[in-house]
């Protein structure tokens, strides 16, 4: 035991002396961070580009229809000829287009119903979704308005009245409707805003305990490669304390990284309280008891150090993209059912309870038993599978 | 031959149905240096490997001041110190802390480990370079603190698995030097080499290994004595006259 410990501490001294370990493994996490944030963070409200084939080029419907869709705040208007938005399509540069007939004006004047297009790449992208969803309700103001000035039209057939009469009577019912309508929608504001910081900060730091994990993990491979495994067994070390010394400096390794991330993100955004923070911290190792289980297992079996480094990567990947770390899995979908095998999306579950919800240990503890359950088996695992030398212990 | 400190009783180890070691045995007497020699392939570092408890024979029974690897390893572990074949240190660490890191795994307590250390840095002429990294030394120092390792805690008998191979005289002449001064302190020593003329100068008696077995073992002298005079024959006559002059995969 003491001996694993001499294993385990001389690893964790190696670590924080090498700055350049050091510095990867607290920068990464950081950048990777900043990148996110920056991609997703800040701009809180949806902001797309409605691209647009404009074929009914003097119609004044059109012109209409497109002023409208400039006066949205959330949309920029791009004008394109069919023939680059075709090209743009093909090349995904973009994935809905919006096209106004030609006859559009004509159809509407004559009372027919006209019909706009949109030309979309498979759903069209999320993005296009949203814009695709704007378009139609200022399309819906649209024909409401249409309906009223028919129907004031209608109204005042064979009586003497100019058009400006019936555009403003027109536009008097519209403003009425405006003001008071049958269905009104009011906004709640209810708590902050949705937090970038709390949203992916777990996940990331999840994803770069499980990459120092792996590292470790191809280390290990390298050592036995090289005999320094070997030769350990030559002193006292038995190959259990070897296994456990190593099993050691990984966890530290891991709960070192995420102690100095959340530490850091206590003091950069203040997030935590002291509890909230002394949970965080529970959370993180036993989330690295069980990833370093799980590095041991890659220890194992992989035969070289390159075989480990890319087992590694993938596992990692595949823990991250199901842990929900860039994108929220929706329930009901087989990516669902899957992303259960991921322990990060245990621990990221688990930290966003308590950074973002307030929530308590006792509102974490399926999370914690599911982590440790991992850990227990995969420990297990790994010591029947860890060898120090290829053909003996 | 003084009594037997090391009693190795017919070895056999296979790797996948490869015979590296066929049937050895030979004992190696107190404070004896003995010298292992071969080709290539013969199977010297695999018997070390037995004899230092981290490969299990397939057959055969090995002693160690009374000891059995099999049924007592960590006793035997406490008086062998192995220096591999291979450079097996840790490159990103200094000397210094190469060498107390293995002083603490063989049981010495800081005091200890950090005088011994020292000790054995100055007798491999390395103190000025205690602290620094070992991936920037040079070959001949690397193989140094390599040695230098496997004394940390006195070990009565050392296993030492090339420990020349591929550095200058100078290193050479320095490794030979503490070889020597170390039997002189009781210390019981079994060497493998490439270098016939290495063993001839160092060796008490040598066991010549071919395809897994020994084909000879004797002192140097008896073994030249042999083949014609023994002054004017070189151990390396011997060892062709025995193992052919055929190359080995
Ligand atoms: N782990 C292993 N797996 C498979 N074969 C092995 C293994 N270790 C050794 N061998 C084989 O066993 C034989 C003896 O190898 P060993 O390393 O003991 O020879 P050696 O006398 O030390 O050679 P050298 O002088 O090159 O160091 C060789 O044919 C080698 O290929
Ligand atoms: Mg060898």
């Amino acid at each position: 035991m003491k001996r694993a410990l001499i294993i385990a501490l001389r690893e964790v001294k190696t670590y924080l002396q090498d700055k350049g370990d050091l510095a990867f493994s607290l920068l990464l996490p950081v950048a990777t961070f900043a990148l996110i944030y920056g991609a997703f963070g800040g701009q809180g409200l949806f902001h797309g580009t409605a691209y647009i084939v404009n074929e009914d080029t003097n119609g004044v419907y059109a012109k209409q229809l497109i002023e409208n869709i400039e006066a949205e705040d959330s949309l920029d208007v791009e004008l394109l000829f069919l023939a680059d938005a075709e090209r743009k399509l093909e090349r995904s540069d973009i994935n809905m287009v919006f096209l106004i007939p030609a006859d559009f004006t004509d159809k509407l004047r004559t009372g027919q119903p006209a019909e706009l297009t949109f030309m979309q790449r498979g759903n069209g992208g999320q993005d296009g979704q949203i814009v695709a969803s704007i378009i139609r309700g200022i399309v819906s103001e649209l024909n409401q308005e249409f309906q009223v000035r028919g129907q004031v039209e209608q109204a005042l057939v064979g009586k003497d009245v100019s058009p400006q009469k019936i555009t403003v009577t027109t536009w008097q019912f519209l403003e009425r409707e405006r003001k008071y309508p049958l269905i009104g929608v009011k906004e709640v504001v209810v708590g902050n805003k949705p937090n970038t910081v709390n949203e992916f900060l777990p996940g990331i730091m999840t994803m770069y305990v499980l990459f120092a994990i792996s590292i470790g993990a191809a280390a290990i491979v390298e050592e036995r490669r090289l005999g320094i495994l070997e030769r350990l067994l030559t002193t006292r070390l038995t190959a259990g304390e070897l296994f456990f010394g190593k099993f050691l400096a990984s966890v530290s390794r891991g709960f070192v990284q995420t102690f100095i991330l959340l530490a850091l993100s206590y003091a950069v955004f203040q997030i935590f309280t002291p509890l909230s923070f002394l949970t965080c911290l529970l959370i993180s190792f036993i989330f690295a008891m069980a990833g370093s289980a799980i590095g041991l297992i890659i220890a194992s079996v992989a035969r070289t150090q390159d075989a480990a480094t890319w087992i590694g990567v993938f596992v990692t990947m595949s823990m991250t993209m199901l842990g929900g770390t860039f994108f929220a899995i929706q329930k009901g979908t087989i990516l669902y059912t899957l992303s259960k095998i991921s322990v990060n999306g245990y621990a990221n579950d688990a930290l966003k309870k308590i950074i973002s919800e307030g929530g308590t240990i006792a509102d974490v503890w399926l999370e914690l038993v599911v982590m440790a359950g991992v850990f227990v088996v995969g420990l297990v695992l790994s010591r029947l599978l860890f060898k120090a030398i290829p053909q003996g212990k | 031959m003084a009594e037997a400190f090391l009693v190795a009783k017919d070895l056999h180890k296979s790797f996948n149905d490869h015979k590296a070691v066929n049937g050895v045995s030979f004992t190696i007497g107190k404070n004896e240096i003995f010298g292992l020699l071969g080709p290539n392939g013969a199977g010297k570092t695999t018997t070390i490997r037995m004899l230092s408890t981290v490969l299990e024979p397939d057959v055969g029974e090995v002693t160690i001041s009374g000891f059995s690897t099999r049924q007592q390893p960590d006793k035997v572990r406490s008086i062998i110190g192995v220096c591999p074949q291979e450079l097996a240190l840790y490159e990103e660490l200094t000397a210094l802390d190469n060498l107390t890191f293995f002083g603490r795994l063989v049981g010495l307590n800081s005091r200890e480990t950090r005088a011994q250390s020292m000790a054995n840095l100055a007798l491999m002429e390395l103190e000025q370079r205690a602290k620094g990294k070992v991936s920037k030394f040079s070959g001949g120092m690397k193989r140094r603190v390599n040695l230098a390792i496997a004394l940390m805690g006195h070990p009565k008998l050392l296993f030492l698995d090339e420990p020349t191979v591929g550095i200058d005289p100078q290193s050479r002449n320095k490794i030979f030097e503490t070889i020597q001064g170390l039997r002189t302190n009781g210390m019981t020593v079994l060497y493998t080499t490439h270098y016939m003329e290495e063993a001839d100068r160092l060796c008490d008696r040598v066991a010549i290994m071919d395809g897994g077995k020994i084909v000879a073992i004797d002192t140097p002298r008896a073994l030249k004595a042999k083949l014609g005079d023994p002054d004017k024959t070189t151990l390396e006559d011997v060892f062709l006259k025995l193992t052919g002059r055929s190359l080995r995969d």
